[in-house]
């Protein structure tokens, strides 16, 4: 005991204070389990002591730290360059809110003209309603199969061709940094109007953001099931097909479902541009301001979409 | 008349990691039917040994050889060495059969392992391994669901599927209490008897002495005792 004490101070304020004889505090072990229990670097770690000197030195260094003008900088000029930035988009996004004062009138007519909604074409609606969900299935369905192979190539560590990865990973960014509704844009043009140019841009946007993501849950996954099996003479696609797909499957279905869902809610725009689906009633509606044909309209896209989130929420928790 | 070649032979295997540790100079055999313990202290180069046993690494400088040959390169499989980790490495959402199957790939025909069409013959032989290692009531539960000490005998039922001549493992029984400890050993035991050679990394020398037939000690990378036997070197 005495070796050990040599590494204590004379005396210590604080912590140690309160300990009748020594700087040092106990914290409650007994004085048998401590004697070599912790002790890694000469008389410094004892475990269950807490030396009251080096912790009055830490907080001389912290009280330091906090005094540097550096530090001082960043909590006073952080929150004023936010604050600006709020103010400089405040004027970009050009708010007004006398205009929105003079709207909310307008805005509470159209809600009292949309009562009784009108549901004469209650049918039709749930057909394109029924249309925007197939464009949404047809686009992250075939966007998620088209990922699989994406994914093996642009994931760190699995890739057969690690040149390919980065400039893949690029690629895979630029399609998901293009909104479905901007690729339906540039379809419709090409292919003509109608559901098939928004199931296309459907497509286009959610392979980019599928593959990311199926490649990033990839690259989370320890590798030594497949290096098990490929010792055991398996090649390397079996391999990973029956040591990581099992694992992966689960987790790569429960993304495609999210995106899915996601994607049901953005197609429900893209008749706007005449990619087909309930958007293009609704933009109908608005055109005639016809507001008790656009309540039903509404109506039927929030059952739609409040159906189909929990269905998919279900499925994705029974995935887990 | 003479004894048949050892399935395994090291002669001269050095391989040298950059922080210094590793393996030099290690001459070591071993048949077919024998049960061989690498035993030392932690970064003796049991686990680098074992792995260019494996060919999961290559040796850079002497060679290792199995059945007489030169392995084609690093990380090429063979199924006539298996391989047991000291973590089972199994696939925790498949049951214990799908994961023994799973030894069976380097058997099948490319398209039938990348589609896991597994004949009868295939599961036959599966079951039987579990059955070899006690788990054959467990074969339809999920490998996430078994013990640790269950886990790493579905593991060693994955390398029998493979219908191995060598089996090697590494640590096999280093996160195992006692009594799982034993039993995976037994199982070791066993298969030398049914005429395997096997080769286990071990810290414990009294498990080593009681389940072993020789036991190698290693020390900084190189064999203190119990190296060669046989024809090697």
């Amino acid at each position: 005991m005495g070796e050990r004490d040599e590494g204590a101070p004379a005396d210590g304020p604080g912590i140690g204070a309160g300990r009748a004889g020594g700087p040092c505090v106990d914290l409650r072990r007994p004085a048998a389990d401590r004697v070599d229990a912790g002790r890694v670097d000469a008389g410094r770690v004892d475990a269950g002591r807490v030396d009251a000197g080096r912790v009055d030195a830490a907080l001389a260094a912290d009280r330091e730290r906090r005094r540097d003008p550096r530090a001082m900088v960043a909590r006073v000029a952080l929150p004023l360059v936010l604050a600006l930035a709020f103010a400089v988009a405040w004027h970009v996004a050009g708010v007004d809110l006398g205009r929105l004062a003079a709207g909310l009138p307008k805005i509470g007519h159209w809600l009292a003209q949309a009562w009784p909604p009108d549901v004469r074409e209650l049918p039709v609606f749930v057909l394109r309603m029924g249309e925007t969900v197939a464009v949404a299935f047809v686009g992250t369905a075939v966007a998620a199969l088209a990922a699989v192979p994406a994914a093996l190539l642009a994931a760190r560590g699995v890739t057969p061709m690690p040149r390919l990865r980065v400039p893949l990973r690029w690629v895979l960014n630029a399609f998901r940094g293009i909104d479905a509704f901007v690729f339906a844009l540039i379809l419709v043009a090409a292919v003509g109007l109608g559901p098939f140019a928004g199931a296309l841009g459907v497509m286009l946007h959610t392979w980019g953001s599928c593959a990311k993501l199926f490649a990033d849950q990839l690259e989370t996954m320890p590798l030594e099931t497949a290096e098990a099996l490929q010792a055991g003479g398996a090649g390397r696609i079996a391999a990973f097909r029956h040591a990581l797909l099992p694992e992966l499957g689960p987790a790569w279905a429960s993304s495609a479902l999210y995106l899915f869902e996601f994607n049901v809610r953005a197609s429900t725009v893209l008749g706007v541009v005449g990619a087909g689906g309930i958007g293009q009633e609704l933009k109908a509606s608005m055109d005639l301001l016809d507001f008790a044909r656009l309540a039903t309209i509404l109506a039927v896209i929030l059952v739609a979409v409040t159906a189909i989130d929990t269905a998919s929420a279900w499925l994705r928790r029974r995935l887990a | 008349m003479s004894a048949p070649a050892p399935a395994l032979v090291l002669r001269g295997a050095t391989r040298r990691h950059p922080g210094g540790r590793g393996v030099a100079d290690v001459d070591l055999a071993v048949r077919e039917g024998e049960f061989v313990a690498l035993v030392g202290p932690s970064g003796a180069g049991k686990t680098t040994l074992l792995r260019l046993m494996a060919s999961l690494d290559a040796p850079h400088a002497g060679e290792v050889r199995r059945f007489g040959e030169t392995p084609r390169g690093p990380r090429r499989g063979d199924t006539r060495v298996a391989v047991v980790f000291q973590r089972p490495r199994l696939v925790g959402r498949a049951d214990a059969l799908a994961n023994v199957l799973a030894g069976r790939l380097g058997h099948l025909p490319r398209w039938r392992a990348l589609l896991g069409a597994f004949d009868d013959g295939d599961r036959r032989l599966a079951l039987a391994s579990l059955a070899k290692v006690g788990l054959l009531d467990r074969a339809g539960d999920r490998a996430d669901r078994l013990s640790g000490g269950e886990q790493q005998r579905v593991a060693i039922a994955r390398a029998l599927a493979q219908a191995p001549r060598v089996l090697l493992a590494d640590e096999p029984v280093a996160s195992l209490d006692p009594d799982n400890a034993r039993a995976v050993l037994a199982v070791l035991r066993a298969c030398a008897d049914d005429g395997l050679a096997v080769v286990a990394s071990l810290h414990q020398p009294e498990l080593a002495r009681a389940y072993c037939d020789r036991v190698v000690a290693l020390r900084d990378g190189r064999v203190e005792a119990g190296g060669a036997e046989g024809e090697a070197a």
